[in-house]
């Protein structure tokens, strides 16, 4: 009896905890930071830079890059970087719906909200005229883009040339996440471990409610991927991932091999990676080796040159 | 001995269902302690007919019953065996496929008055991968259901009439 009496003490201390974090003006999520993509959506969005292209614009290949999970678009900020000092194509830096804001903001969105905003720069892309539109996404975003490719959003219109993803997350690497439904709402949030430089561009902490909606969104992706699903006929489509990542399991990468193939019924390519950083294309504000920026720099050479070639 | 079909459900992953099999010696803590094998396998549930990762699970189990003269039994089981997953391409060869596995487990048995029992129970794997070290795949939360049949019904009857 004295068992279960403690137990129900402990149960009840847990769910009396707050379920609000300590927020301070000096972090993402706090009121006074935003993603600057929000204030100068022209310096990061094609659609907006150019909207009325010239018919060589319209040509050249868009790529719409796509940050993950509490990210935002710094994430893609040193791949934008690369490709405008090598040139020929153009980078659509795309901020997720809810994120790169206020947390109240992010904690009541949904992950049909941080998809719209791909889907709306894709649209207006088309809209505008440009031609050679292509995907790169990293995380959270890979199961965007193949929620996307799964349903029936491309038919009737261009579907996208590459798709490219930058360890995509089908499954997580720390498995409390398949709890959530049962332990998040006592648990209100999750705190990050993160440098106070970091917390600045991704949320410290992640509420509850959105790690259940990142739980539902690779869930039905999942079960999409058992059921198999091939891309557009003009869709090609790689996985690029880490052999050892501690937010989204490699064994993602597996999964989207076997669930996915090319309109022609061929398998889709795959490369592992030997890193041990989730979303490795992203160096800046981490301590990082010459192997971790060789294995960056090749990926980006090959997005280039696939996007190029395309 | 009970002999039967057990059907698994990881939670947020795979159905993987097999076979089960648990002994007690009458001799041995009056019925109390059963000594069990099992096999399940997402071959013989979500992947059958889809693209799910193929794996199996081997286990030995030790369960503790209490209430044993009484039709519902509410139990204490101890799982430990080993898991591996078929990644099927080369490519996936440097990924951690396999694992030893820990799992205790609690839940309900009832003995019907015919030599049918069915329990069910919730189990958790203490070990599971976490993207840099174990499969991706061996997840924590499971319920499980099993349901069986005592082959040795006849004596089993006589000794424990009440």
């Amino acid at each position: 009896m004295k068992t279960i009496i403690r137990f129900l003490f402990l149960v009840f201390i847990i769910s009396g905890c707050s379920k609000d974090p300590d927020l301070t003006e000096d972090i993402l999520g706090g009121g006074a930071i935003f993603d600057p993509s929000i204030y100068n959506p022209e310096e990061f969005l094609i659609s907006h830079t150019i909207p009325n292209p010239t018919p060589e614009q319209a040509m050249t290949p868009v790529i719409i890059a796509s940050h993950g999970y509490t990210a935002t678009t710094f994430e893609w900020n040193e791949f934008r970087q690369y490709a405008d000092e090598h040139g020929g194509v153009f980078v659509s830096q795309v901020l997720l719906g809810g994120h790169g804001g206020n947390y109240e903001d992010f904690r009541n969105s949904s992950w049909r909200d941080w998809q719209l905003t791909i889907i709306l720069e894709y649209d207006r892309l088309v809209q505008a005229g440009y031609q050679n539109i292509h995907l790169l996404g990293s995380s959270t975003s890979g199961a965007l883009f193949l929620e996307l490719l799964s349903g029936a959003h491309f038919n009737g219109k261009p579907a996208p040339g590459q798709v490219l993803l930058i360890d995509p997350i089908v499954i997580p690497s720390n498995k409390s996440l398949s709890m959530i439904h049962i332990f998040g709402p006592m648990l209100g949030y999750l705190e990050v471990e993160q440098s106070e430089a970091e917390d600045k561009v991704y949320f410290r902490f992640r509420p509850e409610e959105t790690l259940r909606e990142l739980q539902n969104l690779i869930n039905i992706v999942r079960k999409d991927l058992e059921k198999g699903f091939v891309l557009p006929q003009e869709t090609s489509l790689k996985v690029y991932k880490s052999i050892k990542d501690p937010t989204a399991d490699p064994v993602s990468a597996v999964l989207i091999k076997n669930g996915l193939k090319t309109f022609s019924g061929n398998s889709i390519e795959v490369e592992m990676i030997n890193s041990d950083f989730h979303v490795y294309t992203r160096l800046e504000l981490r301590p990082h080796t010459a192997a971790d920026k060789q294995n960056q720099i090749e990926t980006f050479n090959d997005i280039l040159e696939r996007v190029l070639n395309n | 001995m009970d002999i039967g079909f057990r059907f698994q459900k990881t939670i947020n992953l795979y159905h993987e269902n097999g076979i089960t099999l648990q002994y007690a010696d009458e001799r041995v803590l009056s019925k109390r302690l059963f000594i069990g094998f099992s096999y399940v396998s997402s071959r013989l549930g979500t992947a059958m007919g889809s693209n799910a990762i193929k794996q199996d699970n081997f286990l030995i189990s030790g369960t503790w019953m209490f209430r044993p003269q009484r039709s519902l039994q509410p139990f204490l089981r101890l799982n430990t065996g080993y898991f591996i997953a078929d990644y099927e391409d080369p490519v996936f060869d440097v990924l951690p496929n396999s694992s030893i596995l820990i799992s205790p487990e609690t839940g309900v048995s009832y003995r019907f008055t015919f030599p049918l029992k069915v329990s069910i129970s919730l189990g958790y794997n203490v070990i599971t991968g976490d993207g840099i070290d174990g499969p991706g795949t061996l997840y924590p939360l499971y319920v499980q259901t099993s349901i069986t049949w005592n082959i040795f019904a006849k004596n089993d009857t006589n000794e424990n009439d009440h």
